[in-house]
This record gives C-alpha cells, structure tokens and sequence, in this order.
C-alpha cells in the first residue's frame, strides 16, 4: 500500500463545536480535490456528522496558493 | 443559477487558431531589439550605444571596456576608422549627428589601461603562428590574444616598438606610446628578426596548427594566392592571410579572420555557422523629438577633452523604440520586449504538459489595441492575447478562476436580470435601446431617463433590452459562450421586430456589429440628431475627455461624443494620449478580474492625464475613476441631469440591475415581478462587507450559505470568536460565512470567505 503524505495537519484543540451534533470537533483525516487532484489532510471534522471544518487562515493562503498552482498547469 | 463547467485537468486535444507563422510575422513587427542605427553600420559592431552612455556618465573605465571589445587597439582604430556609424546616426536628420569617433578617441585616451591579461586565462590548445608585421597582423593577434591562443608571431623588425611603427607609423607620440604599453601586456610571442621567406615557413608550418601570415608575406610565399576576402583565408594553402587597405580593413579582416582561425583550429570548414558579420541594416524606431542637443561640442585640434567627450555623448538619444511602453501600464508592469512577450504568450499556449506561466500576463492585457494604434509598425498584442486566450479554451487549458466572476455576471445579466420588452403599446418597435449591463449596474437612474426620454422623442416605438452583449465572453476567449449569446440575443432581437439597435455604450456597439444583419447607432448618434433633452447641464469646471478604448478606430463615435460635450457647454481640456491614442481604463479585457494591480495601474495611467473631472462615454471607465477617487462622470449622467454617485460595490450592482428591472416592469409593463424579499433578516458588518467586494463574494452566496444552514443545522461554533461558521458549495466554489444569530430570524454577518478546492471528508 502506498504511503499517503499528509499534506496539511490542524488540530481544533476543543475550541471548534458542531452546532448540530453538540460535541467538540477533532482532529480528522479529509481531502481537498480540485480539477482531478487529490490531497489528503488533517483538518477539524465532526465525529457524528463529518462536517469538515477549512479556516479562513487556510482558504486563503495554503488553500489558494495551491488553487494557482493547478490552475497553471 | 446559471453555472459555467470547470476544465477538467485530464483530457488534452490541440485546437490551433493562429499558425506560427502568423506569431512569427506579428513579432517579428515589433523592433525592440533591433540595434541602434549606429552599431548597425559598425562592421566591428561596437556597442555605440552602451559606449557613448557610459561616456555620457563620465565612466570612461567601462566605455574604453566596451570599446576594447572590438578594437585591441583602440588608438590606432579611432584614428583610422572612417566612422560610417555617425554617417547613420539618427540624430543627422534634425541636426549635426553625434561625433562618435571623436568621443571614442578620447575614450581610448583617458580610459584606464585593461589590466594584465593573460595570467589567470586558460590558454587554447591549438597555436598559431603569424608571419609578417602591419596593421593586420597587429590586430589579428590581438584579436587572437584575446581569444586565448598561443601565438608566434615571426617578424622581421627588431622589437615590439619596431614593430607597433612598422604597423601604425601615424600614431603621436603619446597615442604610441600607450599603445606600445598595452602591446607589451599582451601575452604574444615574438620572434623578432626573423628571415621571413620559404625556408622559415616550411620549417616552421608544421609546429602550429593554423597559420596566418600578412598580405605581403602571403602573396611573397605564394604569388599566385586567392584570397577569399568574406573568410581572410586562401584555401589552396590553407593559410589566413590579410588583404585590404586601411585602418577599417586591417580591423574588419582581423575580425573575420580571428573567426575562420576559430574554425579551422577546431578542423571545421571555415565558411559555416559564423553568424552575422560586418554592417547591416536596422528598422529601430527612434523618437526623434529627444533630440534637442542639435549641435556638436566644438573639437580642438588635439581633439576633446575629457569634460568635451562627456558633453558631446550626452547628446545621444540612446535610440531605442519603448513607444508601446510609455503608454500601456500592462506592458509597463511587465517590462521587457514587447515582441517577445507575446512571442511567449504564444508559446504559452503551446504547452500540454506542465506550467503555464504566461497565463496571467497574457490574461492581464485588456485587449484595448492601444499599442497597435502607437506602435510605429503597428504590433497588436490585443491580437496576440485574444488569440492566445481563445487557444487556451479550447484545448480545455484555460483556467476558469480569473474570469469566472465576470463570466456568472453576465449569465446574470441576460439571465435574472435580463430584460426585453417592446414600448408599451407596440408589438414591434422601430428602435430597441441597449443601454449596457455595465450603465444598468452602475447608473440605473439614468438609464431610466435615457429610455423614457427616447420613448417619448423617438417615432416608431423603441423597445428595451437590458442585458449583456457578450463582451465579457469575448474577452474571456469563451468563444462557445459567445455564439451563445448571440443566438440569443438575435432570438430576443427578432421578437421584437429586427428593429435599429440604440447602443449605450462604445463596447456594446462593438461587439454587436459582429451581428448580421444588426443596424446599429451610438445613442449619442440619436442625441445628436433630436438635441439634448430638458435638464441637460455641464459641469462647472472644465474637463478631461477619456476616449473609450470600444470607440478606438471609430472616429464617428469620437466626433459625435465631443459634439455632444459641446453642446452641453462642457469646456473640453485638451490630455495627451486622446483619440484613438486613449488607453484603457482597466475594464477592458476583463483586466480588473485576473489582475487587479495592473487594472489600477491602468487606471491611475489614465488619471495622470489630467487634474480635471473625467467625463467618459463608458460606464466601466466612469465607474473606475471613480473608485480611484476622481470626479468621474458619464456623458449621459450629464445628458439626463443624474448623478450616478458614489461607485456600487459588487452586489450592488447585481440589486441595481434586478431593481431597475423590476421597477421598469412594474411601472411601464404593469407586471408584478417576481418577490425578492428574504423570509429572515440579514445585516452585514462593514468589515463583512468590505471583505465580500475585496473577495468577490456577492450577497446571493451569503444567502446560499444561510438559506442551507437553516435547511441543514450545520455549522460550527467557534468558541475563540463567539461566531458561527456554515458553508455551502455553490457552483465551483465553497463559501464560508461567519455570523451571529441575533435573533430567531435575524442573522448578522462578520466575515465571509472562499475557495474553489472541494473538501471531502478523508477515507480512512
Ligand atoms: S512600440 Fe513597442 S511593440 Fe512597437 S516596435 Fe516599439 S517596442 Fe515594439
Ligand atoms: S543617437 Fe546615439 S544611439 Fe542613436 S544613432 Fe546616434 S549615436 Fe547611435
Ligand atoms: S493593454 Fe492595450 S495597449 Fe497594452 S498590450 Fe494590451 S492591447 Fe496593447
Ligand atoms: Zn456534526
């Protein structure tokens, strides 16, 4: 099997709650995809309901410096 | 809501509309890099242009450098060299031409000696031998020298300053005395007081690899010797060997025959692969109005000193063509030749594998055709990048990020907001007016007086439409969406009788002459003929007029815009770069879209024109001078007595253009439109909405998100900040709000952001 590089990890450290579920969210394996690429990351997600939890601090920095980069390919 | 499909990164198929030939013949248009007329007739190709600079700077260091780079010599050359470069200089047509030769002479003078060479320099393998003296064998093995042979040079004269007399016997004292410093640093091998006849030769010919010899010597050897003048080289002795008279020659065949020695020593035929040689000829454009300095600094006898150098070569233009350059901020920004610029825009497009890096200066011009209007050879890099953009689609290349905004407005335009209805009381109407999605979003109050005052002006009935014309995807190279667009709105044209399309804006007019069959005129054509209405009034002070890059080669347009500013009494200030030279504020191309800080330098390029109020017949130029902080007026605020205000943010514009649809509808149509009242209450922060227009968030994505969170529940709570944070995936995007609930039905929003990235939960 293939090793799979976490290419971004965050950890909610109890400070994140799912308004639906009520409980903390923790820290949880997801994936960004964009124009049939694949990133696997560690972001807050909600042990219940799986809501993935991507910080403004992410979106617009890692999250859209990689968008450019696919973009130009 | 209408959605655009995003590229898919997997599938590739090539679609070429332009051949590279046609590129090459567009580039090649552009002469950047062509020399300056100067070094273009210096056979030894000096730098003329770099040299006088560095003169003009006092820096005789490097412009003896530079001088030294085609003549080891450089006293015995400036005082032969017949100087066909001033004959050429440009400044010749206006005045008295630079004294080049003189300059060079008192370069060569006042220069530092070149150190030592020769110690540290890795020298050839293969050796030369040279046989004779003269000017040259002189310069060949300096030439050579400098190349890093080992040479021998076998001559009759006693010693090196034998030698240097025998070679330049018009030197001064001084003059050869220098000269004779600088022989003696070259690291050449002399064998002084040779016998120099047949017997030396065949002794020695096979000790060297390549032999040269002077023309004296050459012919003395071998009488019956051919020379081939283009290589310095007599083939059937395979000997270099010098011919010619003068200074010019000795220095031009050392040149050459530096270069056959180049070839031969490496067993190469000599007449290949030497490149350019000699003279040639330049198209430099050169701006001739920077010449002022008309007449030469008076030489003295000895020649100039040092301080005359200096002010003689400060009259050099420094010829260079950057025309395009001083008018375009896109250019400007990315700053190297304009040619090659698109050349690699071009090539951009070419890639099927791997980074696009041109992608953003090729989406960052605005299409204007600008430079092809200053350009003196007419380059079109509006061609060049349209084309590149439109390849770019259709090999499923083209990123959807930069335009997207621009693409859903205008789905917005002739979609929700899309409007078209005959006069009240027709079926068909003689006229349909077509104000412009821009006019609608920016001043729809004036649209409504501008269509009700044609209403009732006009005979025959004039219909409506409010929609986009389809420039956007144009410029976008979206050229599927564009045949769309017009299908429909020559569908929307028909219903309403073909009738005589009034134009709103120059844009507009363009982009729907692409239309068969579609008569078209400006509204300032129709002003013009049924006069200003009532309320009609100029600005108090004077003004600037900013020609709109959709009216570039429509001196009609141009005319008939002036006119109407004269009519009005408005007191035109005459800007440079106006007319068909104007250049664009930033709309076009969708600049503003995929690169923000050259749209604003395009912008504030056009403010410098002038201190004065603007007044623009584009409601796009209006609206961005405004928001750069000008007084900023289009014609037909003036025209209708309106004041568009302060410039709408982003949603505003969408709620200005729903709003003017629905009140018209309601007002002139009698139909109840549709209700746009949101079942909650929905404030904004001024952060929040500072950020969405900064971020292209509109209020309907904000909406999307609340509109899922109270269907779904889900979100989180941030206990750092006290806010709620729901998102949606609407189209190829996923928004995040952040609010507070204020009450049961009452949120307020703080922030909002996105990102076109999906996120899914991970497997695993
Ligand atoms: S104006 Fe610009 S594009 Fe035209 S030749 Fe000069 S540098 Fe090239
Ligand atoms: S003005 Fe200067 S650069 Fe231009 S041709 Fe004359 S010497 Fe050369
Ligand atoms: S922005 Fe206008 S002037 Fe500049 S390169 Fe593009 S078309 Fe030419
Ligand atoms: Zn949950």
């Amino acid at each position: 099997m293939a090793i799979e590089r976490t290419y971004y990890t965050i950890d909610p450290q109890g400070k994140l709650q799912c308004v639906k579920c009520g409980v903390p969210l923790e820290k949880g394996k997801a994936k960004f995809m964009y124009l049939a690429n694949g990133f696997p990351v560690e972001l807050p997600v909600c042990p219940i309901c799986g809501f993935v939890y991507v910080p403004e601090e992410l979106a617009l920095g890692k999250v859209a410096s990689v968008e450019r980069a696919l973009e130009d390919k | 809501m209408s959605q655009i499909q995003e590229r898919g990164s997997t599938h590739v198929y090539k679609v070429n509309r332009i051949s590279k030939e046609e590129i090459d013949s567009m580039v090649a248009l552009c002469v950047y890099e062509q020399p300056p007329f100067c070094n273009a007739a210096c056979p030894l190709k000096l730098d003329t242009r770099a040299m006088l600079k560095a003169a003009a700077a006092g820096d005789f260091k490097k412009a003896l450098q530079l001088y030294e780079k085609i003549a080891p010599f450089p006293l015995i050359l400036s005082h032969g060299c017949e100087a066909p470069c001033e004959q050429k200089c440009r400044v010749c047509e206006v005045g008295e031409g630079i004294a080049i030769r003189d300059i060079e002479a008192a370069v060569a003078r006042f220069g530092e000696l070149s150190r030592l060479g020769g110690i540290f320099k890795t020298t050839k393998k293969q050796s030369v031998a040279i046989f004779g003296s003269g000017l040259f064998t002189l310069f060949l093995a300096g030439e050579l020298e400098k190349k890093a042979y080992p040479i021998t040079v076998f001559c009759a004269e006693a010693d090196e300053e034998a030698y240097l007399r025998a070679a330049a016997p018009f030197l001064d004292e001084e003059a050869f005395s220098l000269e004779l410093k600088r022989l003696r640093r070259k690291d050449i091998r002399f064998c002084f007081g040779s016998e120099i006849g047949p017997a030396l030769y065949s002794e020695k010919r096979g000790d060297f690899n390549v032999l040269c010899a002077s023309e004296a010597v050459a012919r003395s050897l071998f009488p019956q010797a051919v020379c081939i003048p283009e290589l310095m080289y007599c083939e059937e002795e395979d000997l270099v060997m010098g011919c010619g008279e003068g200074v010019m020659d000795a220095a031009f065949g050392a040149k050459k025959a530096a270069l056959t020695v180049d070839r031969l020593a490496q067993k190469l035929d000599p007449r290949n692969t030497r490149g350019s040689e000699g003279a040639c000829d330049s198209s430099l454009y050169t701006d001739l109005s920077e010449a002022t300095a008309l007449r030469r600094v008076e030489r003295p006898a000895e020649g100039y000193s040092k301080e005359q150098a200096i002010q003689e070569a400060k009259r050099c233009i420094q010829c260079h063509c950057e025309e395009c350059l001083k008018s375009c901020a896109f250019l400007k920004h990315y700053k190297k030749h304009p040619g090659l610029l698109g050349k690699e825009i071009y090539n951009n497009t070419q890639i099927i594998m791997g980074d696009h890096q041109l992608n953003k200066p090729m989406n960052s011009c605005s299409l204007c055709g600008q430079c092809s209007v200053i350009c003196p050879n007419g380059f079109d890099m509006a061609h060049v990048c349209a084309v590149a953009r439109r390849n770019m689609v259709s090999t499923d290349k083209m990123p959807l990020a930069p335009h997207e905004f621009a693409l859903l407005d205008m789905l917005f335009s002739n979609g929700d907001a899309f409007l078209c209805r005959p006069q009240p009381g027709y079926e068909t109407c003689k006229y349909v007016f077509f104000p412009g999605c821009q006019a609608i979003a920016i001043a729809p109050e004036t649209v409504k007086a501008a269509y009700l005052d044609l209403c009732e002006r006009l005979d025959g009935g004039v219909a409506l439409m409010l929609g986009c014309c389809g420039a956007i995807c144009d410029w976008a190279g979206r050229y599927e969406m564009e045949e769309q667009t017009r299908e429909f709105l020559d569908r929307e044209f028909a219903k309403l009788g073909d009738p005589i399309v009034i134009a709103g804006c120059p844009s507009c007019r363009k982009e729907l002459s692409s239309h068969d069959g579609l008569e078209l005129v400006g509204i300032w054509d129709i002003l013009g003929q049924i006069g200003l209405p009532e309320g009609a009034a100029k600005l108090s002070r004077p003004v600037a007029l900013h020609d709109s890059c959709g009216a570039r080669g429509d001196a009609h347009t141009q005319a008939a815009i002036r006119a109407l500013a004269e009519q009005l009494g408005c007191q035109l200030i005459d800007t440079p770069y106006s007319g068909d030279r104007s250049p664009c504020c930033g709309y076009g191309g969708l600049t503003a879209y995929a690169n923000r800080e050259v749209a604003a330098e395009m912008t504030d390029k056009c403010l410098e024109r002038s201190d004065a109020p603007y007044i623009s017949y584009c409601m796009a130029c209006r609206d961005r001078f405004a928001r750069q902080g000008r007084e900023s007026r289009h014609i037909l605020e003036l025209v209708y007595g309106t004041d568009a205000g302060a410039p709408p943010d982003i949603s505003q514009k969408r709620w200005n253009r729903l709003t003017l649809k629905n009140e018209l509808l309601r007002d002139l149509w009698r139909e109840e439109p549709k209700e746009m009242n949101l079942p909650y209450q929905l404030d904004y922060t001024d952060e929040a909405r500072r950020m969405m227009d900064d971020r292209m968030i509109l209020t309907d994505d904000v909406i999307g998100v609340l509109d899922g969170f109270r269907e779904s529940g889900e979100a989180i709570f941030d206990s750092d900040s006290g806010l709620m944070i729901a998102r949606r995936r609407i189209g190829n995007a996923t928004f995040w709000v952040a609010f507070t609930r204020e009450a049961e039905d009452h949120y307020l929003v703080h922030r909002a952001y996105s990102h076109r990235m999906n996120v899914v939960k991970g497997q695993g």
